[in-house]
């Protein structure tokens, strides 16, 4: 029995340090956050407490609509393409006949590790309107598709969210390389020996016991997605106009630019929800049973 | 057991989180917002006067512009004169961040403020109402300031509440439409004078592949002051009327001003993916003659000379129509406001940083009015111009004195309007529509 509690406070010692950084660098800002939603507050005098005000401002601020629109939009780009793409290459990668295979894993990652900063420093020349890459390429190919793709409102939201699809595409990949590469060969063996194609054995094996590696990965990409800042902060300061703005941005502009602190947030307090109920039924919906193999 | 253990810990884990978070949320409140302690701050201690007087080192905080030769020479050049005149005050500057005062903000917000800080509009509004501000009416008084202001300028020292935050050091700056004259020359084009020459100039340079006009949209600012341009054409009251709330964007001039500039976007004033271009893209290509204008404030004088010598020269702007060309061509956008070297309500000795500060503003106009060759600064300077100012200065200085001016974007005194505005402008620029525009900016103002 004391040997038993003994290892309990051993446990309970450890925990503590790590729950109370928790606690106090995400838990009680987090609470703050929900609380300061309810103040008409400046960020540096007392405040006022209005309740639900803020929220009923919110839900009638056509601002918040479309931040709301383009998370979704930033959150649908990336999670398509990174899961996609980044299962492509995991597939391919994982083929033992596949050359350079440790060159690729690095080089598809490589994104990964580089700032932010620079990568929309790189995509903002790469998109320019007269001299950009992906401009010169359509010019090359002898297509008429130029654009003005930080530019143009209704374009601009797709080209940051490419960017960050791009970047952080490797991270996917490596998460769904490791998930790969865990599944039993005997699997697959028993797949060829049954005379299923790869994209067969992929679709009907690799995919279904990946199905937690996936959910996780669904998570990352569309909580990514919601929490979007970064990019449009470099790439297009939340324009042209408000065209490329994201809840993350909304916040960014109430607190910052027009001192509501209050305001700003009750739009992260309506992000955190939405990560959370994203979360949850993501948890819900996908891969429920755990697979053992 | 181990449950109630695990209870226990946890509830512990919260308890001195919220209590080690909470009691530093009390003091924060206490100090940002008690307005006792900002004004028993605003009283100068005797003690602070003897300090003032005496030899004994002091060092000060200072939280200023320091990047570009623009800012760095002046502000070295004032605190050279600050060692001759008081050698025992070290300064301890620290770099002011370009992040909309958010460094600022938190410093307030953690009660570590510098003891003197360059303060605009926005941070002196936000400041006066959190007590982190001194107010320096009295200051102004005892070290000479307000006989140094000029009459021109005296709308930079003072606030809407009538009282000082802040020592200016800048006048009343302003936009500037800069044309490059051998492109003119070599497409005939004059220099236009109504919209409808305006007009004509853009379709004549788009013909020619050359741009009309260069603007770096990407940062909002300059947006505004473009629209600012086209509304007072039509109100000189331009955008700080509609800060002030004495106008609104639905307004017959506001919405003709908005409908007019659009017209000029869809006839092609602007490069293509302006809105995404910053300041270096915008100057190369006026300054390598891809575009026949270029627009900034007067600031650009100094390298626009260097770039481009005789060629650059800058242009009234145009008319709404022919008749009003006289009574609008001195109506500038642009603009000073309240704004300077402010002083901390936290100082320690507030009559010695507000004299500082208030030395630090006059030397600091001083070496731009007599070394940069700029006449648009504050305080008045004794000493005699030691670089000459270049022709497009000195044609500037002679419209100085009659000109009136609106603000700059930065200068707008309602934050909510000034985000606004500065969205829905550069939309406007993106190719968005008036009523778009109209909407944003208007639902802005009934806050």
């Amino acid at each position: 029995m004391n040997k038993f509690m003994g290892n309990r406070l051993a446990i309970a010692l450890f925990v503590l340090p790590a729950m109370l950084l928790y606690s106090v660098v995400v838990f009680w800002p987090v609470v703050q956050t929900f609380y300061r939603s309810m103040f008409d507050w400046d960020g540096l005098s007392a405040g006022t407490f209005i309740g639900l005000d803020n929220f009923k401002e919110l839900f009638q601020d056509d601002l918040f609509w479309l931040s709301v629109k383009n998370g979704l939009i930033f959150a649908a780009v990336i999670a398509v393409f990174q899961i996609g793409v980044g299962s492509l290459l995991a597939f391919g990668v994982a083929e033992a006949h596949i050359k350079g295979r440790k060159w690729l894993r690095i080089s598809y990652f490589i994104p990964v590790v580089l700032s932010v900063t620079v990568v929309c420093q790189l995509w903002i020349a790469v998109y320019n309107g007269d001299n950009g890459l992906l401009n010169k390429l359509f010019e090359f190919l002898g297509l008429s598709y130029r654009q003005d793709w930080l530019s143009d409102p209704k374009v601009a939201i797709y080209a940051i969210a490419a960017v960050n699809a791009w970047q952080f595409m490797g991270y996917h990949f490596a998460l769904l390389y490791a998930g790969v590469k865990s599944i039993p060969p005997a699997f697959h063996e028993a797949a060829k020996i049954d005379g299923a194609s790869k994209f067969r054995a992929h679709l009907m094996i690799t995919i279904p016991l990946m199905r937690e590696t996936y959910r996780f990965c669904l998570i990352f990409a569309i909580t990514g997605g919601l929490n979007a800042f970064a990019q449009m902060f470099i790439m297009s300061g939340g324009g042209p106009g408000t065209s490329t703005y994201t809840l993350t941005y909304l916040m960014y502009r109430s607190a910052f630019r027009i001192n509501e602190f209050g305001y700003g947030s009750a739009s992260a307090t309506i992000l955190v929800i939405e990560c959370l109920l994203v979360t949850l039924l993501i948890n819900r919906l996908v891969a429920r049973e755990r697979i053992i193999y | 057991m181990f449950r109630k253990t695990g209870s226990l810990l946890l509830a512990l884990s919260l308890t001195l989180g919220l209590a080690a978070c909470g009691s530093n949320n009390d003091k924060s409140n206490e100090s940002s917002a008690s307005p006792s302690s900002s004004a028993s701050a605003t009283t100068p201690a005797s003690e602070s006067a003897q300090a003032s007087e005496s030899t004994e080192p002091v060092k000060l905080r200072i939280y200023a512009q320091y990047a570009g030769e623009d800012s760095e020479l002046p502000y070295d050049y004032a605190v050279a004169e600050l060692k001759k005149e008081m050698p025992n005050i070290e300064l301890e500057l620290d770099i002011q961040a370009q992040d909309d005062g958010q460094k600022l903000k938190t410093y307030a917000a953690t009660g570590n403020l510098p003891d003197i800080f360059q303060a605009g509009q926005d941070i002196i509004s936000t400041f006066k109402e959190s007590g982190n501000i001194l107010q320096l009416d009295q200051y102004v008084d005892s070290t000479g300031f307000r006989d140094a202001i000029l009459p021109s300028t005296q709308n930079t020292l003072v606030s809407d509440d009538g009282h000082t935050y802040a020592f200016p050091y800048a006048g009343n700056e302003m936009i500037l439409l800069f044309y490059n004259k051998e492109i003119f020359e070599q497409y005939g084009v004059a220099v236009p004078t109504t919209f409808d020459e305006w007009k004509t100039a853009v379709d004549t340079f788009n013909k020619n592949k050359i741009t009309p006009l260069s603007v770096f949209a990407k940062e909002k600012w300059p947006d505004v002051a473009l629209f600012d341009i086209f509304a007072t054409r039509f109100d000189e009251g331009g955008v700080l009327k509609l800060d002030k709330g004495q106008a609104k964007a639905s307004d017959e001039n506001y919405r003709k001003a908005a409908e007019k500039l659009s017209e000029f976007v869809k006839a092609g004033l602007l490069a293509k993916g302006a809105t995404s271009m910053n300041y270096d893209q915008a100057a190369a290509m006026f300054y390598q003659g891809k575009a026949a204008m270029f627009l900034n404030g007067q600031w650009e004088i100094d390298a626009a000379t260097k770039a481009m010598g005789d060629k650059v020269a800058w242009m009234y702007y145009p008319a709404a129509d022919a008749a009003s060309v006289e009574t609008s061509k001195l109506t500038f956008s642009g603009g000073g406001g309240p704004g300077g070297y402010a002083v901390s309500a936290h100082t320690k000795n507030p009559e010695l940083t507000a004299k500082v500060a208030a030395f630090l503003s006059r030397k600091y106009a001083e070496y731009k009015y007599t070394q940069y060759g700029t006449p648009i600064v504050a305080t008045k300077v004794d000493k005699p111009i030691e670089k000459a100012y270049p022709p497009m200065m000195e044609e500037l200085s002679k419209a100085i004195p009659n000109m009136k001016t609106t603000a700059f974007a930065w200068g707008l005194s309602n934050p909510r309007f000034k985000a606004a505005i500065e969205d829905a402008s550069q939309a406007l620029l993106a190719g968005s529509s008036v009523d778009q525009f109209v909407k944003a900016v208007d639902k802005a103002l009934e806050k």
